[in-house]
């Protein structure tokens, strides 16, 4: 049993960081969605607001670290060109150049053509609009519970967040099954 | 500009955060537009986007992503450009934030709508 190079910076890229991001996000959507002056104590809300400060902070830093990754690790093996000598047209020879692997065979082409075009480009909108949360979390601290309309904002940006991060992991994971690059 | 006052810190700062997400969302989706149409675009005008967008060959940014470097490294800069930017002008204001948010979505959604590949194709060159 053994994990190649590859792998293990797939697994950080998918599986470390993806668990990482579900979790920020569920907290902190969590607390923001009870950050209400009428539910809370002062001293209910000061207690929660460091809380709510890591949650969006670190779903903030894993966004950038996972596409960061994704696109300056792992990315640059699927998209891999085969040498001269190679059939592009046999799957046989491709197992080592995902894209090329996917696009060989019709059965596989669209998770190319409409999972990974897609993927690669909406991953990136994740960690702008969760810094925005973040920034507004840091900004106004336990100040955030009287501000209604940033914090209902911040709920959309932040669930949007998730839904690109979303549609990238999960066509990650269809993807790395049919044409690995480890 | 609204001026109320309230009891909490000025809001321009977090306007301005807002508003540069959505800048940087659709600088993302502008980045696959340009890369789409390059053959259209280099007809028309000379200027080869594809070419331009490969940071990774022009600039060393991202060995071997491709034109994608390129999409995100002009998002990253007009992300960052653009808070900087907003931050320095929105410092101390309050402003009227529903305005600010509603720009900021669309500019989302735009983003959002740009990256999605039957969207986008509409932009490569028939064949």
């Amino acid at each position: 049993m053994e994990l190649t190079e590859r792998e293990l910076y797939t697994v950080l890229h998918g599986l470390i960081l993806g668990t990482l991001f579900l979790l920020a996000f569920g907290g902190g959507l969590a607390g923001l969605w009870s950050l209400r002056e009428r539910l809370l104590t002062t001293e209910g809300l000061q207690e929660r607001t460091p809380r709510l400060l890591i949650g969006t902070g670190v779903m903030a830093i894993v966004a950038w670290l996972t596409v960061f990754t994704g696109t300056f690790i792992a990315y640059p093996w699927y998209r891999a060109t085969p040498p001269e000598g190679i059939d592009r047209a046999d799957p046989a020879q491709l197992a080592d150049f995902p894209r090329y692997l996917l696009l060989a065979q019709e059965k596989t082409a669209q998770w190319h053509e409409f999972g990974m075009e897609w993927k690669e480009h909406v991953a990136w909108l994740a960690p702008f609009l969760a810094t925005a949360v973040a920034f507004a979390v840091l900004y106004y601290g336990a100040q955030l519970a009287r501000r209604h309309e940033i914090r209902r904002a911040a709920i959309v940006f932040f669930v949007l967040a998730f839904a690109a991060a979303g549609v990238a992991g999960l066509f990650g994971a269809f993807i790395t099954k049919a044409a690995p690059v480890g | 500009m609204n001026a109320v006052q309230t009891d909490t810190k000025p809001n321009g700062p977090v306007a301005a955060a807002f508003l540069a997400s959505g800048i940087g969302s659709l600088f993302i989706g502008i980045g696959v537009v340009l890369n789409e149409a390059s053959n259209t675009i280099k007809d028309a005008i000379g200027i080869d986007f594809n070419a331009f967008l490969q940071f990774d060959k022009s600039f060393g940014f991202g060995a071997g992503v491709g034109p994608l470097s390129g999409k995100v490294g002009l998002a990253i800069i007009a992300f960052v450009v653009s808070w900087i930017v907003l931050h320095l002008w929105l410092r101390g204001k309050e402003v009227n934030f529903g305005k600010y948010f509603i720009v900021a979505l669309v500019l989302v959604a735009l983003g959002f709508a740009l990256t999605f590949p039957p969207i986008f194709r509409v932009f490569a060159p028939a064949g």
